[in-house]
This record gives structure tokens, sequence and C-alpha cells, in this order.
């Protein structure tokens, strides 16, 4: 403990240096998401790949064992782009179903795989087919879009009625925002085909994105105790960081396990992984750095009034 | 001992009615219960006539007891089909109904659940449907008469668990949505996207149309007056079975066919019939013309005969398929069409083999997380009795969180289990501030601390109520279980769960 506070105590003077050099960091990154999400949407139209759940098309989740490279290449030769994904046994890591997902109808795609496998896919027993017509997936993803923005807006609301004062509320705000934009770069970059599962996760991360950035807000701001400005930064760093890391480990615990058996659940666990990390950054460089610039030349101002 | 707080207090009741609204059950506490549960019962049927409803518990038959669904499956497959009429005693917690019959009950039976917890589609299996008008935005009292002709046809069908309701989204559209548990019926697009619309024409003359105004009753589930006629193999060595059964008419459609057969003359070639078939047409294709006899020319007759067939590969599955038919035409008939034609946009049909693995995965995935979360929380703050409340005070929001879901006989998903692992993280979160303002050294007494930690989190837990408000209504509702559980899950936490951790807290560090 003693030796954790030194280092907390070095790092401390680094930090009143450097603390507006720190804000380079976030910019270039928020920046660089900007130009690449640019980038991404005049190739794919959009701001992420979307799932059939979102696209329209159709998931058949075939019980039991099937060779998953071939049947891949008899589907893609058949309806181009698939994705056929392997379900496991979580203790004996055994397949237990594939999952093939197309933008095909349900009726095309069933009638071929009844044909490949030689059997009748009885849907509901043998079989699950999730099918979503083109124009529901669209108007699906529209209002989820709609409905993320108008939960933004309103946390951004709550927050500005908790602290009233806009710096620091803008702050909270601006780090959520980068949160989730910086986690949707990576969504990206991985290639993951966003279902309304994962758009959820992105809302999930408002939530959990924020809780730190109260945390160090209100330490900073709402405390009257004779600690220093610094003192305050480095309790809230403490607590906010515990927070973060069992969130993270819990998480990524759980989507260890999870990730042999469940598409949805892995998504926004996957989602919230990233999310929770960005989190950490944006809270304890982003935010620290605004709310410290803004206190400190606030003092400035009081000293010289 | 130290004396309780009065939230201590309220959480110890609320977690221990939470258990009861889980486990307890007007019968009992669901563990203990034996005997199988009946899942529906086709309406019509004896069994149902002689007083066997969803949801009762059959506990023995014929004396036998049954403990079981493999005990009650053994059971009635060496019984039926038998030649004879069969007496069988069926005995439920509340009644003896016997039958006689030589065919298995129509009754679905299904294990007793261990809790009042229902799963929902993606775990329990089962099918949905979201259903659209065809190129028309319905209005709410439209959707509303859809939804209970709907209804209607599914029980007159025979397929009675399965819900029905209007549900509108963000934009104001609305859509009826068809949810059904358990094995998906195998027509169930068909079902839904042929409107049903039956006409009985001469000519291009309407005779009579579905539904109770032309129609007064149909026979049916009675051999004497709806039956399977002949089977027979045609040329294509394909089967053909023809079934037949009786329609009474109302007074106006009687006359109207008396009116419609009195212009019509005698087939020369065939002089026992009259020049013009009587054509039936569901969905505007025709299905059978049937000959019309000339005694009937002119006669103001209800009762008639309406007949088609069902053809397969084999006379069995021949057989089949002209039941199947005659079953839907019997449907139509009584319930008339629908009043638009619908489509479905967005069919899940979900096999409950995997969903039953999911349950066990999810609950070893989330113990785990629970563990690691912990480790970290005792390493960090080297308390164990804190840390294990910590545990303890999770898992009693879990309780909770299933405990409200069961009273309000809420369906879990998958996307109900992320809002409870989303609440429980935030939980996590919440319990962590209140630990760490009150291990800090400062000249505030514990009672401010804990103050404080409240203060922080509020903020934090009105940024989540109103970040989750929009998912109530986006997506047609399909995403109301992940808003629903997670509100219920941080609302829990803040008002019931946290409050007595303070307290527990509070009394640790006196």
């Amino acid at each position: 403990m003693e030796e954790q506070q030194n280092i907390e105590t070095g790092k401390k003077n680094w930090h009143d240096k450097h603390y507006k050099t720190l804000l380079i960091i976030p910019i270039v990154l928020i920046i660089f998401s900007f130009i690449y999400l640019g980038i991404f949407y005049s190739q794919n139209h959009d701001f992420f790949l979307k799932d059939i759940s979102l696209k329209g098309g159709t998931s058949v989740t075939i019980n039991g064992q099937i060779d998953i490279p071939s049947l891949e290449s008899a589907l893609n030769k058949q309806f181009g782009e698939v994705n056929v994904r392997e379900v496991s046994d979580l203790v004996t890591g055994e397949q237990i179903a594939t999952i093939v997902e197309t933008a095909a109808s349900a009726e095309d795609i069933k009638a071929f795989l009844e044909n490949y496998l030689g059997y009748k896919l009885i849907e509901g027993q043998n079989s699950s087919f999730e099918s979503t017509d083109p124009s529901l997936g669209k108007s699906f993803y529209n209002q989820l879009l709609i409905a993320m923005l108008v939960a933004f807006v309103f946390m951004a609301i709550v927050v500005f009625i908790l602290f009233k004062t806009p710096v620091p509320s803008g702050a909270v705000v601006l780090s959520a925002f980068a949160d989730i934009l910086m986690t949707l770069v990576v969504v990206d970059l991985l290639g993951i085909k966003m279902s309304s599962a994962g758009i959820i996760a992105l809302l999930m991360l408002i939530g959990y994105s924020v809780d730190t950035d109260i945390l160090l807000t209100n330490r900073v701001l709402r405390r009257h105790e004779d600690l220093s400005l610094n003192q305050k930064l480095l309790s809230a760093f403490k607590t906010g960081v515990t927070m973060s890391l069992v969130s993270l480990i819990a998480v990524f615990v759980a989507l260890l396990f999870i990730k042999s058996f469940s598409v949805t659940l892995t998504q926004i666990f996957t989602i919230l992984v990233i999310g929770l990390i960005f989190d950490i950054f944006n809270t304890w460089v982003t935010n620290v750095s605004i709310i410290k610039w803004y206190i400190i030349s606030k003092e400035k101002k009081e000293r010289s009034e | 001992m130290k004396k309780l707080s009065f939230r201590i207090w309220l959480f110890i009741v609320i977690v221990l009615l939470s258990l009861l609204s889980i486990f307890a059950s007007s019968n009992g506490f669901t563990l203990f219960q034996r005997g199988v549960l009946i899942t529906s019962v086709e309406q019509n049927s004896s069994a149902f006539q002689y007083g066997l409803r969803q949801g009762q518990i059959i506990t023995a038959i014929d004396g036998k007891a049954i403990n079981n669904i493999t005990d009650y499956s053994n059971y009635i497959q060496s019984k039926f089909p038998s030649l004879n009429q069969t007496k069988i005693i069926i005995k439920t917690k509340d009644l003896e109904a016997i039958l006689y019959t030589n065919n298995a009950p129509n009754i679905t039976v299904s294990k007793i659940p261990k809790t009042n917890l229902k799963a929902g589609l993606d775990l329990a299996g089962g099918a949905r449907a979201l259903v659209d008008a065809q190129g028309k935005d319905l209005s709410s009292s439209e959707l509303n008469d859809l939804v209970a002709i709907t209804t209607n046809r599914f029980n007159v069908y025979g397929l009675s668990d399965i819900k029905v309701s209007p549900i509108s989204d963000l934009s104001g559209k609305r859509y009826m949505l068809i949810e059904i548990a358990g094995a998906t019926p195998t027509d169930l697009r068909s079902m839904i996207e042929n409107q049903g619309k039956f006409e009985a024409k001469i000519g291009n003359q309407t005779v009579f149309v579905g539904g109770d105004k032309d129609v007064a009753s149909v026979c049916r589930n009675d051999a004497t007056c709806a039956r399977i006629e002949t089977c027979q193999q045609d040329s294509s060595s394909q089967y053909f079975c023809r079934f037949t059964f009786t329609i009474y008419l109302s007074e106006d459609a009687a006359k109207r066919h008396a009116d419609i057969t009195n212009a019509i003359s005698i087939n020369v070639t065939n002089p026992e019939y009259l020049s013009q078939p009587l054509d039936l047409y569901v969905d505007d294709s025709l299905v059978e013309s049937l000959l019309i006899s000339k005694d009937l020319k002119g006669q103001v007759t209800t009762q008639i005969a309406v007949s088609g067939s069902g053809t397969g590969a084999t006379q069995d599955d021949a057989y089949k398929a002209a039941e199947a038919n005659m079953h839907k035409l019997q449907t139509i008939l009584i319930t008339g069409s629908l009043p638009y034609k619908l489509q479905i946009i967005k069919l899940d049909t979900i096999s409950p083999l995997l969903g039953q693995n999911f349950v066990k995965y999810i609950l070893i995935a989330g113990i785990a997380a629970l563990l690691s979360a912990s480790l970290i929380i005792f390493i960090r703050y080297r308390k164990l009795k804190q840390s294990l409340t910590v545990i303890l005070i999770s898992l009693a929001e879990i309780i909770i969180i299933l405990g409200v879901a069961a009273l309000i006989d809420w369906n879990l998903d998958l996307a109900s289990i992320a809002g409870i692992l989303a609440s429980i993280g935030t939980g996590f979160d919440d319990q962590i501030v209140i630990l760490d303002e009150s291990l800090h050294k400062t000249a505030y007494s514990i009672k401010q601390k804990i103050k404080m930690a409240f203060a922080i989190i509020m903020g934090a837990y009105f940024t989540v109520l109103v970040s989750l408000l929009p998912l109530m209504w986006a997506g047609a509702g399909l995403l109301k279980g992940f808003a629903i559980t997670t509100i219920i899950g941080i609302s829990v936490g803040v008002f019931i769960t946290r409050p007595a951790f303070g307290d527990m807290i509070k009394m640790m560090s006196d």
C-alpha cells in the first residue's frame, strides 16, 4: 500500500506538468475515429456492418454435428455471402449445433439445407429458424439508432442537472461519447456484424461509462474536504479503477464461458469489454484532464479577482 | 448481536417474498410436486368435456401413479391406440376424469416446472411471428379486431397455448405478435398468411361464405358427420383420401341456395345432378367442385355436405393430409375470413433443445463472473466480511429480480438475462463506491460517508434509467425484455439492496 502511494505521488507531479498534453491523445483518437468512420461510411453506407436481424434474412440453427467447412463451401456456391458458425458444449467442447446466417429467405435456405443434409428440417424441433423481413430489419435499425440518440440526450440532460456546471458536465458527456465512438471503431476493425443485441450493448456502455465519470466529478466538485485537488483525483481514481476492473473482469470471464454457445451474449460482452477498456482511458485521461484544467483555471481566476 | 436496521429488515423480507414468488404455487412448493402438467387440451375433445384443463396436474392414470413425463408417455403408449373404446381414468389434483376412447386423449403435457419463472422463446423454444397487414396501416381498433379473429381461429384450430397481442413501435406502426410456447405447428406460416376466405359459388353467384353469418354450425370431432371416407391409389401411384363433413347453413344462406339452384337446369348427360356444380373457393382458388343432386333444386336446405381430399406418397400420409385439410376447412368455415391479407415480417421458430443447455451454461458463466469479481474486491480491500457481503448482496439482487419477474409473469429471454447481468454489474460498482467511501480515512462519520456514496449512486442510477427508456418502445417491443429487467434490477439495487448494504457496512465498521 505504502509503495503504491509513492508511485502515485510520483505520477502526480508528472501529471501536474503534463495533464494538458495528455489531452492530445484522446483528441487524436477522436479525430482518427471520425476519419475512420467517415471512410467506413463511404464504403459501406453505414457506421457498422449489420447482421440479419437488422438487415433482413434468415438464421438457421441445425442441431447436431455437421462438418462446417464443406457446408460453408456448398452454401457459398449457392447463396454468395453466408456465415456459418459452430455452437459447442461448454464442458466437452463438442459441436452441438451449427448456425447458418444468410440474406436468403427461410424457404430457400431450408430447401437447400434439406437437400444437402438429406433429411427434413422440422422447424422448432431439429432446427430453429429466425427470419426477418428486410423492411422490418430496416425499421428496427432506424428505431434503435433513434433510441440510442434519445438515450444519449437523456443521459446528457441528467448529467447537466446533476452538476449544473457546463464544463464538468460536458466532460462527462464527452467521455461517454468518446467511449462509444472508439468502441464502434474497434467493432468495425474486428469486422463484427452488429445485431440488435450489439446496439443494446452500446446502450449499456452509456451506463457503465457514466458511473465512473460521475464518481470522479462528484468527488472533485462536491467534496469540501481539506484535500488537495490531486488527492481528490487520486482517491477517485482508486475507487473508479477498482470499479472498472471488477466489471471488466466479470464481463471478460463471462465472455470466455459464453463464447462457445451464445452468439447474442458473446456480442454484448465483447462490446462491453472493448467499451470498458476505453472507459478507463476516457475517464482517467480525457475527463480527468478536462476537470483538472477547469478547477485550476477557476482557482486562478478566483485568486486574481 | 447488534440490532438490525429497518433497511436490513426490509431487505430480508423482500428476499424472502421473492423466494416465495419464485417457488410457491397454489399447489404448494413447486420443487416438491410430482406428476405432469397439462399444457393444452383440445377444445370440444372428450378430455375437455370431462373437465381436463390447461394448468392442471395429472398425478395418476388408472390408479397408477404418474410421477414424470416418462411415466405418462409409457402408460399412454402401452394403452393407445386400441381397437375398442377403452376406459381411462385420469386423476388430477382436483378431479377424476373418466374417458372412453380408442385414441390417446387430446391433451399435451409437460413436466411440472420447478419454479414459477418462465423462460423466453430463445431459451424454452416455441414460435413467434410478427405480422403486418399487407399494404395497409392498421388503426388501433382494426388491429384489435384482427387479434380477436386470429385468436379465435387458433383456438378453433385446437391451439390453445398461444398468445396473440397487438403491439406498436416507436414510429407508431402497429403489428400483431403471435407467440406459441412449445412445439411449432408445422403449417404456422400458411395458417397466418392465408386469409382463409371461404366462398361457395355456383357459376359466379356466391351461395355462402365462411363465418357465422352464413354458416350456423360445422360438424367436427364426430365421426357420424365428419370423417375420412375413402382412400385410393391413383394412376401415378399417389394416394389420395377423401373427407366429408356436414355443415348447417343459416336461414338466409339456405334461401339463397334455393333461389340460385332453382334457376339451374338438370344436367343432360348426368340426369341425377344439376348442370352446374357448387364450387368451393379458399382464398380465391378453387379447391373442390361438388355436384348438386337434382333433388336439391330450389329446396331451402340448411344441411350441406362439404368434401375434399388429401394426397400423399403413402396411404398413411394421404390420410393425415386429408385430416389436416378437413381441419383447416372446418376452421375457416367457423371463423370466417380474416379482414386483411396478412404477411409475416418476422418468424422465429426455436427448438427447445439448445435453450435447456443455455440456461445451465449461463448459470455457470454467471457464477464464474461473480466469483472473479468478488476475488478482485477481496484482493483490493482485504476485508473478508465485506467481500462476502458483496457476494451475498449480488445473489440477493438476482433473487429479487427473478422474484419480480415471476410475479409479473415475465418471460426471461437472452436479452433479459443480459439485463440482469448489466444490473448486477452496476450493483457491484455501487457497492465498491460504498465500501470505498466507508473505508476512506477522513473526518467524516460513517453515516456521512454513506450519504456521500449515495449521491454518486443516485446520479449514476438516473442516467442509466433514462438511457433505457427509449428501448421500451423501439424495435416493436422485442427488446423490452432487456429494458424491463435492467430497470427492475437497478431500481431494486438502489432502493433496497444498496441501503441495506450501506447499513451492513456501517454495522461492520462500528
